[in-house]
């Protein structure tokens, strides 16, 4: 089929060459061919002629440009001949005036209608394809007029209310008999019906810039090409009822002045510029950077081209005075002297580079790690030429070059490291927080140093003091109790709470106003010294013992406090932490001499005249002034509890736990929790939690630290989970008697000698009635450790209960209750509620091959209701390493369902290395 | 560009970059200046939108020869600005620069004063930013000013695209298109029509948005582009623009398609020829820098030649051609003699027409001019 085309076409192609006539009079601005293409009718400001194309050369056959006056009318911007009637003829003239010409005339002027309803210049005119005495015209004036012949005046005005029209073309569908699109200054294109004048059916922006031209695909229905002033080509589908999308671009080096379809090859489209650029390019759209084919006989801007019916032939005219037949025997291939070659380069840097054998293929390239040639591929890998195909096969060479500077994204030693140093317990929060934020820096990981140094900023003053074993409530900001003297205290009280009024912004403001006097009262003390914990407060040695411990107290404070405003600083570049910034921007506000804030009590710098947020001005004038004299009440109340009430921040705090659980580092978010344990109380779910736990803990066990994972769930009862902290309890149970004999297990393993034979080899050994209500729940445990568990109504009786037996977990309520089966094989699991299974399989996990969990996870899938799933996978998700999901998944492909692989796919495809795709 | 000569004297003399403020409409029209028909004749453009939408700047560069990289100091506008540049230029241009929030109820904004003898206004809208606050304010605006004045032409300019990729502009309009319409839609506002612009101020593409704005707004706009069309055809010129000199606008051009590069050509030219007359064209001090004997040949190394020729004291017309058709350059210039012309009698209708105080449509009665001038097949026959 493909080769007989192909003949056809070279004999079609041999009939025609390529042939130009040069026309005196001047610049031609377009030209239409008659319908069996034999003659063509070429138009300009000063030229209106009919050439005979015949085999060697185009012949003159008429000059309609006659007449005592030349009038504007014969000066034409567009002319079209009539498809069906040889006869006919239009003419869109510069003045606004539409003309129709009959050759049949026997007069010398063929001229036969005007029409003289546009205002400004007419862009365009256009026959129907099928209709004889229907004809548009698009001016511009911003109007399109449609003419019926047999009349004197236009027969409807389409006023899109767009600017200047451009172009307008009729659709050449027969389904589509009314349509027709007119493209305009402003980048629109308007598809309208013909029997509806007054809006547009379709309307959408094409080009930025005019649109100066527009074609309907001779074949594909939905298909329109436009291009415009942005040197860009581009394929649209309209399709009625669906929205119009871009399917294809070409950019060209130049604003582009008229395209054309190539009959017979679906994706090739003729076009030319509107300046600079003089040659017709005919591009494959599918390729959108070069030419498929060029001609370039024209001197001067192409104005106008016409196919001949025959997909090697066209005629073009030009600004030249010249009109051309082109033969695509003499075209010019830029493709063919193009170096074929591609690059590309994936996340990780690594470059890839293929080029074309013949250049060498770039493979003897310093650097290049892997090279492969296409010709080395077994042959079924290789492309049969396909006919239809318009592109060359080159065989190439293609090289991988790897950047050696990286740091492979998917490992996680940082996760082993950080789960091995982290330290959660044992010693104060501050110093905690400060540990861990050295453990996160000596990893880089500065976002995690950061959040720990604002942890410490936040909790550590009320952690410090609670260290010292003083009297606290988690609420801050009243550490009243400390206070030594009765009097100060209920100074204080009144302060710390007018502290809780004061906003964030009025505190900055009032520090930046402190008057110099305060400044200058204390700089004596320690003048610029900027050490933190050099800078301890000295006080007066007028007071009590209690003041030492005070001032030891405060030091705490300060120190965190020091740290914390390095911290401000570095916290400016991350945006996320915007709420924890706020906080921070009294201190920054300071910074310049931030030892008189650490000597400095809290109550003196909130409650200063001048602050905008005073209550009782002069009550704590006097306060503070008291205060400087005595210098005693200063250590109680530290900075960070006066502003950074917890009950504000907790939620924050929390927001912040569960923004690191969704980036898959749940290893924060338990690590944070468990260091904050009672600060966060009751501040999040204790589901959530022990999910967030159990996840962590599973992590550990996939990088068998199993010390970790064991003082993680031992911390868990710290903070209140008391599901988790059972978990190093319950795999621990030791059967001594057997169920059936009741006589003592003599050998190693769980099976009874004596009743070995009763119990079908599975090994029954315990069944646990677990709620009798309305659901029996098996549990076995098999010869290899494994706990099987069956759930089956109740009502039959079936379920023996063994007295005696301690149970060997109690649960209060079971998401979901499967069906009762015999209760003797393995495949009990599928049965059974998810977060049995979940638990059996977090400690199978370390142990089990990968297939297996697989297998688990596929079931698991399948059979849970939806937010369980859902749950399941945000597990797998944020506790599996990367490398691990994948490496599950390439095991996984031959037995899962397509759908899941598709999932699966999705999202390993960000993260996976490139060549797992190929 | 391999050389240019100026081969006339400028007699005048102006400050770079500036243009007197004095500048008449004409000789003609001198003493209908300070009467109101004459005022109501020219364009007056209206320019709002949000707080920052980049107003001010577009004001600057376009008329007051502001570079681009300068507006980023320029402070925003706290009051409503009003700035009139009625004199200098072709367009009367009456530039409200209204700051980001204006209360339509409060009793001292005049509307009808504002929104009564304006032809068009221009709403911008900063592409950049979020524009959904702009297009609520844009339809508060444009219903407002429509029950005040239905002849208003709406313009929006989608501004600051030049930080936007080619889709993403697109995109942007589509979507501006789109919301702007349907909120019109809703609003049962049919009847009134927006056009879109991209424009950033770091182009021409401000520029030619004007250009359109300011034709729509001249009723002998065809008259002016079917002169210009006879003109080019029959001097063997490519592209012939009609230049107010002070903005840069092309008040009109033949209809062969603008190219921006031609266009931004012929704005560089003005510049140019403007710069070079006050350097040098200006006798003892005094006179202006542009008047009847400006005009300018510049030929450029591909054999192409830019003429400009003064029109009227706001007008110049700027043409690109080939070098071998300027051998015949009488005929150029006597063809551009016929225009300039036509192009005053256009204008002499309009304003005789509006001292007699005759309600003739001016736009019909300047089609006839050029037919009694030189210039065969002005009107269409």
């Amino acid at each position: 089929m493909a080769t007989l085309k192909e003949v056809r076409d070279r004999v079609m192609g041999s009939m025609g060459r390529t042939m130009y006539t040069h026309v005196a009079e001047g610049p031609i601005n377009a030209l239409s061919t008659c319908k069996d293409g034999s003659q063509v009718v070429l138009a300009g400001r000063n030229v209106f002629k009919i050439y005979g194309i015949e085999d060697e050369e185009f012949t003159e056959r008429a000059n309609l440009r006659v007449g005592r006056k030349l009038s504007l009318n014969f000066s034409c911007a567009d002319v079209a001949w009539h498809q069906l009637d040889d006869n006919l003829l239009a003419t869109a003239a510069t003045n606004g005036a539409v003309i129709t010409w009959n050759l049949s005339k026997s007069s010398r002027s063929k001229q036969d209608q005007v029409f003289t309803e546009h205002k400004r210049t007419v862009n365009k005119v256009c026959f129907h394809p099928t209709e004889l005495h229907v004809l548009l015209s698009g001016s511009q004036d911003g109007t399109v007029k449609l003419f019926d012949l047999r009349k004197k005046e236009s027969a409807s005005t389409f006023h899109g209310r767009s600017e200047s029209v451009r172009d307008v073309q009729f659709n050449p569908h027969r389904d589509y008999y009314f349509s027709f699109a007119s493209t305009h200054e402003n980048g629109n294109v308007l598809l309208w019906d013909l029997r509806r004048p007054d809006k547009a059916e379709r309307f959408f922006t094409a080009h930025s810039g005019p649109v100066f031209c527009c074609d309907f695909h001779p074949d594909d229905k939905s298909w329109l090409a436009t291009a415009g002033r942005d040197k860009a080509i581009k394929v649209w589908e309209v399709v009625p009822y669906k929205q119009i999308q871009e399917v294809h671009c070409v950019q060209t080096i130049a604003s582009v002045g008229r395209i054309k379809w190539r009959p017979q090859r679906r994706y090739h489209i003729a076009s030319c510029s509107l300046l600079v650029d003089f040659s017709i390019n005919i591009w494959d759209i599918r390729r959108p950077y070069i030419p498929f084919a060029a001609f370039e006989e024209h001197r001067d801007v192409t104005t106008g081209i016409t196919w001949r019916q025959d997909p090697h032939i066209f005629l073009s005219c030009s600004k030249d005075c010249t009109v051309y037949q082109h033969v695509f025997r003499d075209a010019k291939r830029p493709a063919d002297h193009a170096n074929p070659m591609g690059l590309c380069f994936n996340v990780k840097g690594d470059i890839s580079f293929a080029a074309s054998e013949a250049l060498g293929g770039g493979g003897r390239a310093k650097g290049g790690s892997g090279m492969y040639a296409s010709t080395r591929l077994p042959s079924f890998f290789r492309k049969n030429p396909d006919p239809t195909e318009q592109f060359r096969s080159v065989n190439s060479n293609l090289s991988v070059f790897t950047n050696r500077n990286r740091e492979n994204p998917t490992a996680m030693d940082w996760f082993v490291k950080t789960a091995e140093n982290y330290c959660l317990t044992g010693r104060p929060l501050s110093e905690l927080c400060e540990h861990n934020a050295r453990v996160a820096r000596q990893l880089g990981r500065h976002q995690i140093v950061q959040t720990w140094l604002m942890l410490k900023l936040i909790f550590a003053g009320l952690g410090a003091v609670s260290d010292k074993g003083v009297v606290t409530s988690p609420s801050l900001g009243r550490i009243v109790s400390l206070s030594t003297t009765g009097g100060q205290g209920d100074l204080l009280d009144r302060v710390s709470q007018h502290n809780e009024t004061s906003t964030v912004t009025d505190m900055q403001e009032a520090k930046s106003t402190e008057p110099p006097g305060i400044t200058k009262e204390k700089d004596p003390s320690e003048p610029g010294d900027a050490e933190p914990k050099s800078a301890l407060p000295q006080p007066p040695a007028t007071d009590s013992a209690a003041h030492a411990d005070l001032t030891h107290v405060h030091g705490d404070f300060f120190f965190g406090d020091g740290e914390g405003g390095g911290a401000y600083n570095d916290y400016d570049s991350l945006p996320n932490m915007d709420h924890i910034q706020d906080w921070t921007l009294p201190g920054e506000a300071f910074q310049p001499r931030h030892e008189i804030i650490d000597r400095n009590p809290s109550p003196e710098e909130l409650d200063r005249p001048d602050s905008p947020t005073s209550i009782n001005e002069s009550e704590t004038v006097s306060l503070s002034n008291e205060k400087l004299l005595k210098g005693t009440v200063l250590t109680p109340t530290p900075m960070n509890p006066s502003f950074l009430d917890v009950r504000l921040l907790a939620p924050l705090v929390v927001n912040m736990l569960h923004q690191y659980a969704e980036q898959g580092d749940v290893q924060m978010t338990v690590s944070v929790m468990i260091v904050l344990g009672d600060h966060l109380k009751d501040q999040v779910e204790e589901q959530i939690q022990e999910h967030w736990l159990m996840s962590y803990v599973d992590m550990l066990g996939c990088f068998k630290l199993w010390m970790v994972a064991t003082e993680i769930v031992k911390l868990s009862y710290l903070i209140g989970v008391p599901s988790v902290g059972t978990l190093n309890q319950n795999s621990t149970s030791i059967h001594s008697n057997c169920n059936h004999c009741s006589k003592p297990l003599t050998q190693k393993g769980w099976l009874c000698t004596r009743s070995s034979t009763d119990t079908a080899g599975s090994g029954i050994l315990d069944l646990y009635l677990m709620d009798c209500t309305r659901y029996c729940i098996t549990v076995q445990m098999s010869e290899a450790g494994e706990h099987l568990f069956c759930m089956s109504p109740c009502s039959e009786g079936s379920v023996r209960v063994v007295p005696g037996l301690q149970p060997w977990r109690t649960h209060s309520s079971h998401p979901g209750v499967a069906p009762h089966q015999p209760a003797v094989s393995r495949r009990l699991r599928t049965l059974l509620p998810v977060h049995l299974i979940s638990t059996a399989h977090r400690r199978l996990r370390p142990l089990l091959p990968v297939h297996l969990i697989s297998t688990a996870h596929r079931r698991l899938r399948t059979q849970l209701p939806v937010h369980l799933i859902s749950t399941a996978h945000r597990r797998l998700r944020t506790q599996l390493p990367v490398h691990l999901i994948s490496t599950a998944h390439r095991r996984l492909r031959p037995l899962l369902p397509v759908h899941l692989i598709s999932t699966a796919h999705r999202r390993l495809r960000p993260l996976l290395p490139v060549q797992h795709k190929y | 560009m391999a050389s240019y000569d100026d081969d006339e004297n400028f007699g005048s003399y102006g400050v770079v970059g500036s243009f007197p403020k004095d500048f008449g409409y004409g000789p003609d029209e001198q003493d209908t200046e300070d009467r109101s028909p004459s005022a109501e004749s020219k364009p007056r453009i209206l320019l709002m939108g949000l707080r920052r939408s980049g107003k001010s700047s577009i004001q600057k560069v376009v008329f007051h020869k502001m570079s681009p990289n300068e507006t980023l100091f320029l402070e925003s506008t706290n009051k409503i600005v009003k700035d009139d540049i009625s004199n200098s230029s072709f367009v009367q241009f009456q530039i409200w620069d209204f700051p980001g929030q204006i209360d339509f109820f409060d009793p001292t904004f005049d509307s009808e004063m504002i929104f009564g003898g304006c032809g068009a206004l221009i709403f911008v809208i900063d592409a950049q930013d979020d524009y959904m606050e702009a297009l609520a304010k844009l339809h508060m605006t444009v219903s407002r000013a429509y029950k005040v004045n239905p002849n208003i032409k709406f313009e929006v300019f989608i501004h600051k695209v030049d930080g936007l990729s080619d889709d993403h502009k697109i995109e942007t309009q589509r979507d501006i298109h789109q919301r702007a319409n349907d909120d019109l839609a809703d609003a049962g506002l049919e009847a009134i029509h927006l056009s879109f612009y991209l424009t950033s101020i770091y182009d021409h593409s401000i520029f030619e948005a004007f250009s359109k704005v300011v034709q729509k707004l001249i009723p002998q706009l065809p008259t002016l582009e079917n002169l210009l069309n006879i003109l080019i055809s029959n001097s063997g010129i490519e592209k012939a623009f009609l230049f107010d000199v002070v903005s840069k606008i092309y008040i009109a051009t033949d209809s062969s398609p603008v190219d921006m590069q031609s266009y931004e050509l012929c704005c560089d030219m003005i510049d140019v020829v403007i710069d070079v007359s006050c350097i040098y064209g200006l006798k003892d001090g005094e006179g202006s820098c542009y008047d009847k004997e400006s005009s300018s040949i510049i030929k450029l190394n591909n054999a192409t030649i830019l003429y400009l020729r003064e029109v009227n004291r706001f007008l110049a017309l700027v043409c690109i051609l080939r070098e071998d058709n300027f051998d015949r350059q009488g005929i150029i210039d006597y063809n551009f003699h016929c225009f300039r012309q036509a192009i005053q009698e256009v204008f002499e209708v309009r304003f005789k027409a509006q001292n007699l105080g005759a309600n003739l449509q001016s736009s019909s009665g300047s089609l006839d001019a050029p037919a009694a001038n030189g210039i065969a097949g002005s009107k269409p026959i």
